[in-house]
């Protein structure tokens, strides 16, 4: 008989990873092996066959691993697989499996998981990845040391100065002197074959009277010591203190890629985010404040190589923001003297969300205790225009859409505020919608709690319950959908021939900050931090634990994408922006991704269930 | 109650009437199955496709057949057999999406019975409203052999129907229907449909429906077989 005609099997297989790398005719070879199981929720976990160890791939339904202590170590659902960890370690099963659905699973026997592992290397490298994944999320919550876990390439200078080692040491002096450095890498026939130092030139050259004209090869140090790209900053800094030496040039085979001084790793030491916020508040005057967020992209940075959670990321930079803010505010006051009346600086969008990345704009606005008397008009005028313009000159770019403290139409009295909400929630027209979705996550970063509380606290029980407000913010929430097309493949956007890629804010992240925000406001929750809005919504029973835990993470790994692919850009020297290009990504990390797109996409159709149904 | 004493009636008063060996072998061994509980039990689903609906005048095209062993469909043992016929497919093509020139390579209708007989022996029966699937296996016997036999079933069908009843579900029109049936149970969608799809969707239906069931390990096979009565 002709088992190929396994037909349902074979497509299914074939169309998730790892099995779409391999060829049909091994798909097939798959199919005849497989037995199917079928695991019922009522028999609670899943019983393993400890004779017979076996891949299971889990054909509909949803699966738990977890350890022996109870932790969640893997969700898996139609399309992945478990009983992985225990063909690799070849250790018996120590993990539980709960079964959270019914559903269909296949099983592949180990004989065959061996075969396709040594036969097929991508089945191989799939699982070895997905088993190091494992073990790194058992880890995920350990604190990290950015100096001890960033790599080199984020702190090193890419661009070197070098010099041909036939030149002459003058010319090598010249060359150092117009950059400004005091070590130049020597090349010979593109290999890196020296370094000389300032303190070569000295030695070698001045005090043992040789002639400028000295070949660069004569006084250089023959083979210098190096690091390659992959080390981290905390192996950098033992070598260099082992020698005692302070310029380390970064080498990818013989070729150098890079150079790291002692200066760089000080820097990047000073621009973790406590001393950077403790930095902000000494400064004693604008300018020198300005120079200090400087260090801004390279704290980013640093957070991204060291690998923090995107969620992190947001909140260390949104604080830094705040305290940059404040000192503008405080630096300001000393100048105009103190405010004629109780003020609040409030921040809307990404810094009310706490989840700035690198290039935010400043979305900001004034709160004012009560209506201004012209003197009073006339000091907050200029002090949120000194406020906006020092953010500016610090690299928090002008509002594209004004909207600042320094527009008279954002620096309002309480009931003026008040009353611009009422409108907008009581008239959600197109516009009022596009304003909300600003102006709903404001947060203040300067002034009393209590004005700011008597503000939300009127804004919320207005769009509490309110259904026809609702309707409109969900429908707007609906515009765009996550980039996933028919078969869950990717949709690219383009921009004539050029593929851009992915949009991973737009589609993405902003996607979610809008399911999260509608539920909130439905349900008058004060939290604007969208993590902190889902767990809201979960502990209240918005959102069922399953979705909310899934769309958290959904938020958090492409809030990851995005700044991993921003990090990728930087590193590179690329146009920073939020396209991410899905070749540029392990299969891996592109099936959790459509994954991550799926439960977007889900939750959308759930907010259309929930807040559109009667329209 | 002696353990499915009417099936056992009907299998004695058949081995009385001077059966054909073949067919009287294969009664014998079915015997020991009807014993074993559902772990333990060899069970073969099966479907066929046939020109039409009824059993005296229309052919069976194909045979898909798919074995549950200890619970689990070995997928490695399961077959599919194309049966030549006379005429020509006709309307159900477009059904099945059989074409005349696939069947080049088919059995004729005595080589199929005895290969199906062979595969089947000692197994009980599993089908999709099964009924008719064994009237007609039965009307193929009786054309080949001039006898028929009681053949020893267990139908998803009515499996279903009685788990909706004792749920007090309304039974919509084509709610009972494979596909609808499966989706319940969180079982995939299958586009393809042949006898072999068929099979195996109803042995994974089966699988679904006694997990639903609880307590897999004590139920019997007579119970399943008795759902019909």
């Amino acid at each position: 008989m002709d088992a190929s005609e396994l037909q349902p099997v074979e497509q299914f297989l074939a169309a998730h990873s790892p099995f779409d790398s391999l060829p049909a005719e091994v798909i097939s070879r798959c199919a005849k092996n497989i037995t199917v199981g079928y695991y019922s929720k009522a028999s609670a976990f899943v019983e393993f066959d400890t004779q017979n160890p076996k891949l299971y791939i889990v054909r509909s339904g949803a699966f738990e691993v977890r350890d022996p202590d109870g932790v969640l170590v893997d969700r898996v659902a139609e399309g992945e697989c478990f009983g992985f960890s225990t063909l690799l370690s070849g250790e018996k099963v120590v993990n539980k499996v709960a079964i959270l659905e019914d559903g269909l699973v296949y099983h592949l026997p180990q004989a065959i998981f061996a075969q396709l592992r040594a036969e097929q290397r991508s089945f191989d490298q799939f699982f070895a990845r997905a088993f190091a994944k494992r073990l790194r999320n058992e880890g995920r919550f350990k604190a990290k040391d950015l100096t001890t876990t960033s790599r080199i390439t984020s702190i090193m200078c890419a661009k070197p100065i070098i010099v041909q080692a036939h030149a002459s040491v003058i010319d090598a002096a010249k060359i150092m002197r117009e950059h400004r450095v005091s070590s130049v890498l020597v090349i010979d026939n593109n290999k890196l074959v020296g370094i000389l130092t300032d303190r070569d030139l000295r030695n070698r050259v001045i005090a043992e009277g040789l002639d400028v004209d000295t070949l660069v090869s004569q006084a250089m140090t023959v083979n210098p010591i190096s690091t390659h790209a992959n080390a981290l900053v905390f192996e950098t800094m033992l070598t260099m203190s082992e020698h005692n030496i302070h310029h380390l040039p970064v080498v990818d085979g013989n070729k150098a890629i890079g150079m790291i001084t002692s200066t760089d790793i000080l820097r990047a030491q000073r621009s973790q985010p406590l001393l950077l916020i403790g930095e902000i508040g000494r400064q004693g005057n604008i300018d020198s404040l300005i120079q200090v967020s400087k260090q801004i992209p390279l704290l980013l940075q640093n957070l991204i190589s060291a690998d923090a959670r995107a969620e992190e990321i947001g909140r260390v930079l949104t604080s830094v923001t705040d305290a940059l803010t404040r000192r503008l505010i405080e630096l300001n006051q000393q100048i105009l003297g103190k405010a004629p009346m109780a003020f609040c600086w409030l921040a809307f969008g990404s810094q009310g969300r706490q989840d700035q990345v690198a290039c935010s704009d400043q979305d900001n606005g004034l709160l004012l205790a009560h209506e201004p008397d012209e003197f009073a008009a006339a000091y907050f005028e200029a002090l949120t225009k000194a406020v906006c313009k020092g953010l500016d000159q610090c690299g928090y770019v002008y509002c594209p859409g004004d909207i600042m403290a320094q527009n008279p139409k954002w620096r309002l009295p309480l009931n003026q505020w008040k009353s611009l909400f009422k409108h907008w929630v009581l008239t959600p027209e197109p516009k009022a919608l596009m304003h909300a979705s600003i102006f709903f996550d404001m947060r203040p970063v300067f002034g009393p709690i209590n004005l700011f509380s008597e503000l939300q606290d009127d804004v919320l029980t207005s769009t509490k319950d309110n259904d026809i407000f609702l309707a409109g913010m969900a429908g707007n929430s609906l515009t765009e959908s996550p980039p996933l097309g028919f078969f869950r493949k990717f949709v690219l956007e383009r921009d004539g021939s050029e593929v851009k890629g992915m949009d991973l804010k737009h589609k993405g992240s902003a996607l979610i900050n809008d399911i999260a925000r509608v539920y909130a406001l439905s349900a008058g929750i004060k939290e604007v931090n969208t993590a902190k809005r889902i767990r809201a919504l979960m502990d209240a029973n918005i959102i069922n634990r399953k979705d909310a835990l899934n769309l958290a993470d959904a938020h958090e790994f492409i809030a990851h994408m995005r700044l991993a692919n921003q990090g990728y850009q930087v590193t590179n020297n690329l146009p920073v922006n939020n396209f991410l290009k899905p070749q540029h990504l392990s299969s891996l990390l592109r099936h959790q991704l459509r994954d991550a797109f799926k439960v977007v996409h889900d939750a959308q159709a759930g907010i259309k269930l929930k807040f559109l149904r009667s329209f | 109650m002696p353990t499915l004493w009417w099936l056992k009636f009907l299998l004695w008063r058949k081995k009385m009437t001077g059966l054909p060996e073949p067919l009287n072998q294969y009664l014998q061994a079915i015997t020991p199955a009807l014993s074993c509980t559902f772990h333990d039990a060899p069970l073969m689903a099966i479907d066929l496709e046939m020109t039409g609906l009824d059993p005296k005048n229309d052919q069976v095209i194909s045979i898909g057949l798919v074995p549950i062993v200890k619970g689990e469909i070995p997928l490695a043992k399961a077959q599919h057999l194309m049966i030549a016929i006379s005429g020509s497919v006709g309307q159900s093509a477009t059904v099945h999406g059989i074409v005349d020139n696939q069947l080049h390579k088919a059995l004729t209708l005595p080589e199929a019975l005895a290969w199906f007989l062979s595969q089947t022996e000692g197994h009980i029966l599993v089908a999709h409203h099964a009924p008719l699937d064994i009237q007609f296996i039965q009307q193929q016997l009786v054309r080949c052999f001039g006898h028929s036999i009681p053949l020893v079933f267990i139908d998803t069908l009515a499996i279903e129907k009685k788990r909706r009843l004792q749920q007090q579900d309304i039974l919509q029109q084509g709610s009972l229907r494979l596909g609808a049936s499966r989706a319940r149970y969180h079982l995939p969608v299958y586009s393809a449909h042949n006898a072999l799809v068929d099979a195996l969707s109803c042995a994974e239906l089966l699988l679904a429906q006694v997990a639903a069931m609880g307590d897999v390990k004590k139920l019997t096979v007579k119970k399943l077989i008795d759902v019909i009565r």
